[in-house]
Parts: structure tokens; sequence; C-alpha cells
């Protein structure tokens, strides 16, 4: 298990960071005394630290300077400021990458097993590779890959992310808007028709694996994932 | 010359009355010899004339600068000729100390402007942690409600950001970075950086712009620019499923973007105005949560980064800008 360090000052943003890498299977330790943090960071030994910039006593540069000293572990930081000149501090100080707030959690995760392999080697990618699970049916959201009943069947990045969302508040509604900025990627932009064809793929795709009504569509709110295969089989 | 004429005339008049008068009282005492009179009133306008010339040559300087408009405050005090005479000296003296308080008065304004400006760059940034503990807060929940409340962050962003960046025009000069820019990709991750609010008015992006034009720029502020203008398109589309087209193109030597919307357009009347501060016009009734400073701020940036920024529109068929860099 990887552990991380967050060295940052608001309570609630660390509950939250701590809650959620909690999830990823991350043993997570936070800063209290913000005078000793060197020390709590030898005793700690993390493999990752989440290094705020604005912090009580020494700012975040200098405690990214005292971590550099002892070990090479590394160090991303997260802060407001989204100034040039201060994500080059950031890295001339010893940083390996800069996140500014406000962030998604998805970057802080992606982010932190991005710098993870990279240090440890890729037996991080298969140990974090998140798997979904409803009734049976698993997906496999980093290698896309849909299982059911021991057979296979491969997605595309779009229909591995709806289905991920979808699976995830399996039994609730999630709405279209939601579904369409999961989606929107970088390249393509998604309008409604788009996510109409993608929904008919995912429920063939489905089918296929001999599910079928699993994907409802709910008028006017979104869509709903409900495992009601279980008395089929 | 003029001004100099100007002030000696009282002690011209006041000379030729004297020696009127010093001619009468002799003629009237019963000296009637013209010819020793006109010599001697020769002889003292040839005095006059010879003290006038001097102190003209003595002052000359001094006249010349206060004939000659003032073109900035710096030379007020620099200036040393034309120190002929005590009175010049005194004007010059005068000058000098106040030219040095009325600089001191400057620079603590200047400072207490830099002052707020750091202030109001930390509070921002203050501001912006519970705002992002917001987000993160909201972001697995998928209700009616979080919506609305993510809606609201949203909104609080833009604000922060507007404050952050009017407040960086200010010391523009230290905060800018010039660089070749690929147009597309910069189009691309600001839209995608506000898919919130396209999505949620059901507006899509078209990016019909060539992948390897470049244009140089900076990169944040052109950025904010955008938001703006996205924002703006966004905002005054009503209709659902329209699109806010990008278009890249040239225009002789110079690289165009034009984003165009299909929203309610501009009414004419307030067309030539939008870019003032603070206008909200027609449209910023009819609509809420106008401030009247995205456009101001745009075309401000655009200034100071060397683009040129224009605007046109059709009331009911959108509103087209164009940045030409």
């Amino acid at each position: 298990m990887f552990k991380i360090f967050i060295i940052e000052d608001d309570k609630q943003l660390v509950r939250l960071l701590e809650d959620h890498l909690d999830k990823f299977d991350f043993d997570v330790k936070t800063v209290d005394n913000f005078e000793t943090v060197g020390s709590q960071f030898e005793q700690y030994e993390p493999h990752l630290v989440l290094l705020d910039v604005n912090l009580p006593k020494y700012d975040g540069y200098y405690w990214c300077r005292q971590i550099r000293n002892l070990s090479t572990c590394p160090i991303l930081f997260i802060s407001a400021r989204e100034g040039k000149m201060d994500q080059v501090m950031a890295l001339e100080n010893g940083g390996d990458d800069y996140i500014t707030k406000p962030f998604d959690f998805e970057i802080v995760i992606a982010k932190i097993n991005s710098h993870l392999r990279r240090a440890y080697g890729s037996y991080a990618a298969s140990q974090n590779s998140r798997t979904i699970t409803v009734g049976g049916l698993k997906l496999d959201v980093e290698r896309m890959i849909l299982t059911f009943n021991d057979e296979n069947i491969e997605l595309s990045h779009t229909e591995a992310k709806i289905l991920d969302e979808l699976m995830k508040k399996s039994e609730r509604v999630v709405s279209r808007d939601r579904l369409l900025e999961k989606i929107w990627d970088d390249q393509a932009f998604v309008d409604d028709n788009t996510l109409n064809v993608y929904i008919t793929r995912v429920r063939r795709k489905l089918a296929t694996l001999h599910i079928s009504n699993a994907l409802q569509t709910i008028r006017g709110k979104g869509y709903r994932f409900i495992s009601n295969w279980g008395h089929d089989e | 010359m003029k001004l100099f004429f100007r002030e000696q005339m009282s002690l011209i008049f006041i000379y030729f009355l004297q020696l009127f008068l010093i001619l009468l009282v002799y003629w009237l005492d019963g000296y009637r010899n013209m010819a020793v009179s006109g010599y001697a009133a020769i002889l003292s306008i040839c005095l006059l004339t010879g003290y006038l010339i001097y102190r003209y040559i003595r002052n000359k300087g001094f006249y010349q600068r206060l004939a000659n408009p003032l073109t900035s405050i710096d030379g007020l005090a620099n200036d040393s000729q034309g120190a002929g005479s005590p009175l010049a000296e005194g004007l010059q003296q005068l000058l000098k100390a106040q030219y040095s308080h009325y600089k001191k008065g400057l620079h603590t304004y200047k400072y207490r402007l830099e002052d707020h400006i750091q202030f109001i760059n930390q509070w921002v940034h203050q501001m912006k942690t519970p705002v992002s503990v917001i987000h993160l807060m909201i972001q697995e929940e998928d209700e009616p409600k979080f919506k609305a409340i993510g809606d609201e962050v949203d909104r609080l962003k833009k604000g922060l950001e507007m404050v952050l960046y009017s407040a960086r025009l200010e010391t523009f000069d230290r905060d800018f970075y010039v660089e070749t820019l690929h147009l597309e990709s910069t189009v691309r991750s600001v839209t995608s950086s506000q898919k919130r609010l396209f999505i949620r008015k059901r507006i899509f992006p078209s990016i019909l712009i060539d992948v390897h034009s470049t244009i140089v720029s900076d990169e944040k502020w052109l950025s904010f620019v955008l938001t703006q203008l996205i924002t703006n398109a966004v905002r005054y589309t009503v209709k659902e499923n329209r699109k806010v087209y990008f278009r890249g193109y040239k225009r002789g030597k110079n690289s165009i973007l034009e984003i165009q919307d299909e929203g309610v357009g501009i009414p004419a009347s307030d067309i030539s105005r939008v870019f003032d501060p603070y206008f909200t016009g027609e449209n910023g009734r009819n609509f809420q949560e106008s401030t009247g400073m995205g456009l101001y701020l745009a075309r401000q940036i655009c200034e100071k980064l060397g683009h040129q920024i224009e605007i046109e529109s059709k009331v009911d068929h959108g509103t087209t800008v164009r940045i030409i860099f």
C-alpha cells in the first residue's frame, strides 16, 4: 500500500482528500503541527507528498527543499496560485508536478498514480487498477474490459467512462448532464445526440453479455443502471 | 519676447509719464530750450533701452521657459537654465519644492495601490480554498440541489477570477509572458474548462481551426479573454442545441480567431458601448448576472497584448467577436 503524506492547512480540504484517497487504497497521513513537518516526514516515510504552497510558519517551497534533502519521492504541489512563475518556482524547488485549486479528484488521483508508476515501477499500475463490480458484472476501468460469467468484452474509452459512472451509482439515476460532463473530451465534443449513440452502443455491448434492460432511460432525468439479471440466470 | 514686453510695459509707461512730467515742470518754470530738453530725453531713453536690453538678455531663458508649454511634469524641476534673476531663481526653488511634494504624494498612492493589489491577490487565493472544498464536496453528488450549488460555485470561481485579473491588469507589464501558442489547443483547453457551462445550457462548441495555426500571445491572459467571450456567448444564447463556432483564419498577415454564437444578439444602439466598463445595456437588464466588466477587461487585455478585438452583432441572429492577433 502506498503511503501519501498531505501537507495542507485547510482541514476540510484535507479531510476530503483523505476520504477520497482512502477509497483508492492509499495510506494517508496528514500534518497537524506545521513546525515539525520535516520530522513527521521522516517518521512516516511516505511514497508521495501532496504539498500546499501557502502554509503557516514556512511556505511549501521551504518544506519541499527540506524534503528533498531527505528523499527523492514524488512531490505534488497543490496551490491556488495559477501563475506561471509560481509553477516554475514549485518545480525549481524540487516539486514534480503542480495542481491548481480548485481541482477535480480525478486529476489528483491520475497524477498521483502516474507519479507513483514512474517512481516505483509498473507494479504500481497493476495494484491500483480500479474495478467496479455490480452483481457479478465486473468493469476494469483502466483496461476497459467488461467481464460477466467469464465472458470478456472490450469497451471503447467513452463506453468505459459511461459504464464507470453508471455502475458506480448503480440503482440510482445519473443525469444526462453528468454523463455529458464525464465523457466530454478535449478532442471530441459530445452533444445530446452523440450521447444517445453511445448509450445505444453500451446497451448493445451489454446485450452481447446477455444482459438486457439493465440500462434504463428515465425520461427527463437521465439513466439508471440496475442489476436485474440475477434471477434470470 | 512678447511676454517680456508685456511685463515691462508698465515700466515703460511710467518712465514716459515721468519724463513728460519733468519736462513739463521745467517748461512751466520758464525754461524753454527745447534742444537741451530733447537731448536729455533721448539720452535718458537710450539708458532705459540699454537697461531693457540687458534685462532681456539675462532673463531670456526664463521667459522662453514661461512661454513654452510644459510637455511633462518631469521637465518642471530638471530645467536649471534661466535662473538669472532673483525672481527666476525664487520661482525655480518653488517649483522644485512643489515637484518633490507632488512626487512624494504620488509615491504614497502608488505604494498604497500596490498594497491593495497585493491584498486582493492574497484574498482571492485564500477564497479559492473554500471554493475548492465545496467543489470537491459536491463532485460525487448528482441531485438537482447539488447541481445548483455547483452552478453557484462556478459563478463564484468566475467572479474571483475576474477580480484577480482586473487587479493584475494594473501590474500587467510585470505579469505576462509572450510565447508561440497553438491556437486550436488553446481554444480547446478553454472550452473544456467551461464544459459544465456548455452542458448546462445544452450548447456545444464547434471548433473549426487548423491544428497547425499558431499565434503569439500570453496563454494565461488570452485564456481569460476567451473565457469571458465564451461565457457571454453561452449566456446570451437562449435556445437549446445551438452551437458556438470557433473559427481561425488568416486575413493578410494577421491570424484571426472568430467566436460566433447563435444567441440573442446586441441591439445596434448598444453595440458601440459594449466595451465600456460597467455597461450592461439592454441585454444586461434582461439577463441577470451581467457585470459589464467582461468585454471591458477583454478589450483592455487585448490592447495590452497588442491584439485587436472587434464585435459584430445582429439581433436574434447572434454575435461575432473577432480577435486579431
